[in-house]
């Protein structure tokens, strides 16, 4: 088990932890088999995300991962984050073993999941 | 950055005073033990003394010390030689849901090769029950396998009860039914004696008593016959062929005669290590549970579940703070494969994964644990914010 500096850097300084009070935008999945979970809540203004927020349970790479997620998607257009790949969070990580992808997965699935909600909702 | 290893469970720091008995082994007198020449006869009798320390750490006579290369090689020797042996005579076999996987992954090979084993349950409080063990003898069962104390949660298990039951069961007549313990966590920690256990077979690791990591034992006693496991040589009597590491043994023999003199002085002072990191933690820390009978454990060993929070992330954490311990869950794959001896525990998925084993030795000091305290509540802390579940039921209080 080696994690790199980035990886291990989102692990002890998590980015946007928590639950936005003013969230449009609300999704929590989890991973059926081990039981991961990832929380997200955004709040989209004008069809961009303005922030974004996490909470996590689960093995390291998940908790890096929602953390990685919510860095890299604040400010991103939703036509852009909707694009968003596994790739781009795990090169945001440094890098993760193939055994450790599904975490991954999960951060993209939780995203499509929140702008799912959002459409639905419909408050922008 | 301070670092603090409490993973004495898992391996052992090499005792300088064992490195320096092993070191002439390693360069001037690197004899084979089997050759007849002088470099051979000093290597044969550095081997001898080495078995004669293990044989009185636990009470047995030298000659029925076999040297393997660890716990793993002991414990395979020990199940699968008797099988071998005792085919004929039935195939069934009793075990606890918590051994080792050496243990474990032996009896779940036997039993895909059509041998029928019984998995006793150890209850919420991580024991197998004497009356449980009674109660699975059959006419067929020619082995039963049990821990003498658990490498996770360190419960300490009846094996004297147990051995007793199967000396009482010999003297009425059955003489096929053969007692194996792993003692590889207990030795060093616990007094042993053969005898008063009533066992016939007992397996020791050098790398848990601050011995190098490649050397273990197996105890035989005198009469029992078992099939060898690897063969091409007369070493160890016939019963384990290949050329002995002879430094590792005599580093091992050493470390037994270590552990046997200075028991008391250890047990002590990781136990008022442990109970001083325990009392810290439970005044610090909200939320936890102790795993397994706080009474009847190793005193160096303390395993805690940690609610809200998965037992990986805590390690990392703790790792990134230098402090080194372990979890017995992994996450692979997208599997969760969780503790085997947590789940026997009865406890909820959630409390599972978030277990961790705190495993103290000799060198660890009260700083240690002040420390690893310190570092151990902001982690928790941290994660807990970090989780869903942990901010759920927040909301609910």
């Amino acid at each position: 088990m080696s994690y790199s500096e980035a990886f291990k850097d989102h692990l002890a300084n998590p980015r946007n932890v928590g639950e936005l009070p003013e969230a449009n935008a609300v999704a929590e999945e989890t991973n059926p088999v081990c039981g991961d979970r990832l929380r997200l809540s955004l709040c989209i203004r004008k069809g961009r995300i303005e922030a974004a927020s996490f909470l996590a349970y689960g093995c390291p790479p998940t908790l890096a991962c929602g953390s990685a997620l919510a860095e890299i998607i604040e400010g991103m257009s939703i036509e852009n984050a909707v694009k968003l790949t596994r790739r781009e969070i795990v090169n945001a990580l440094g890098g993760l073993s193939s055994r450790k992808q599904h975490a991954a997965a999960l951060a993209i699935e939780v995203l499509r999941a929140a702008v799912e909600n959002w459409r639905h909702s419909n408050t922008d | 950055m301070r670092k603090v290893y409490l993973d004495h469970s898992a391996t052992t720091p090499v005792d300088p005073r064992v490195v320096e008995a092993m070191l002439p082994y390693l360069t001037e007198k690197f004899g084979n033990a089997s050759s007849v020449h002088l470099f051979g006869q000093e290597a044969r009798a550095a081997v001898d003394r080495a078995r004669r320390q293990l044989a009185s750490l636990i009470g047995a006579r030298a000659n029925e010390i076999v040297f393997t290369s660890g716990g793993t090689e002991s414990n395979n020797l020990a199940i699968r030689g008797i099988c071998d042996i005792a085919e004929a005579r039935g195939r069934h076999l009793i075990t606890s849901a918590i051994e080792h996987p050496s243990v474990r992954g032996t009896l779940d090979f036997l039993e895909k090769r059509g041998w029928n084993v019984t998995r006793l349950p150890v209850y919420d409080d991580g024991l197998v029950r004497f009356e449980d063990v009674r109660a699975a003898i059959r006419p067929d069962t020619v082995l039963i396998s049990v821990m003498m104390a658990n490498n996770e949660i360190g419960t300490i298990q009846p094996v004297a009860e147990i051995g007793a039951l199967v000396r009482a069961e010999r003297e009425r007549g059955r003489r096929h039914l053969w007692f194996h313990t792993d003692a590889v966590q207990a030795a060093g920690r616990l007094p042993i004696n053969v005898d008063a256990l009533g066992c016939d077979l007992l397996s020791l690791s050098a790398h848990k008593i601050y011995a190098p990591k490649g050397t273990g034992a197996l105890f035989i006693r005198r009469g029992v016959r078992l099939l060898p496991q690897q063969v091409g040589g007369h070493q160890e009597r016939e019963r384990r062929a290949g050329t002995e590491s002879v430094a590792n043994i005599v580093a091992f023999g050493t470390a037994a005669e270590l552990a046997r003199r200075e028991m008391n002085k250890r047990n002590e002072h990781t136990q008022r290590l442990r109970d001083r990191f325990e009392g810290e933690v439970t005044k610090r820390i909200d939320e936890i549970r102790f795993n397994g009978n706080r009474e009847q454990r190793l005193p160096h060993l303390s395993n805690i579940s940690f609610r809200f929070i998965e037992g990986e992330g805590l390690l990392i954490h703790l790792d990134m703070q230098g402090v080194a311990v372990s979890t017995g869950s992994a996450c692979s794959s997208g599997t969760l494969e969780p503790s085997p001896v947590i789940r026997a525990l009865g406890r909820d998925e959630e409390l599972g994964r978030g277990a961790i084993r705190f495993s103290f030795g000799k060198d660890n000091s009260a700083e240690d644990v002040d420390y690893v305290v310190e570092v151990l509540a902001r982690a928790v802390e941290s994660l807990r914010k970090l989780s869903p579940l942990s901010q759920r039921s927040m909301t609910l209080v």
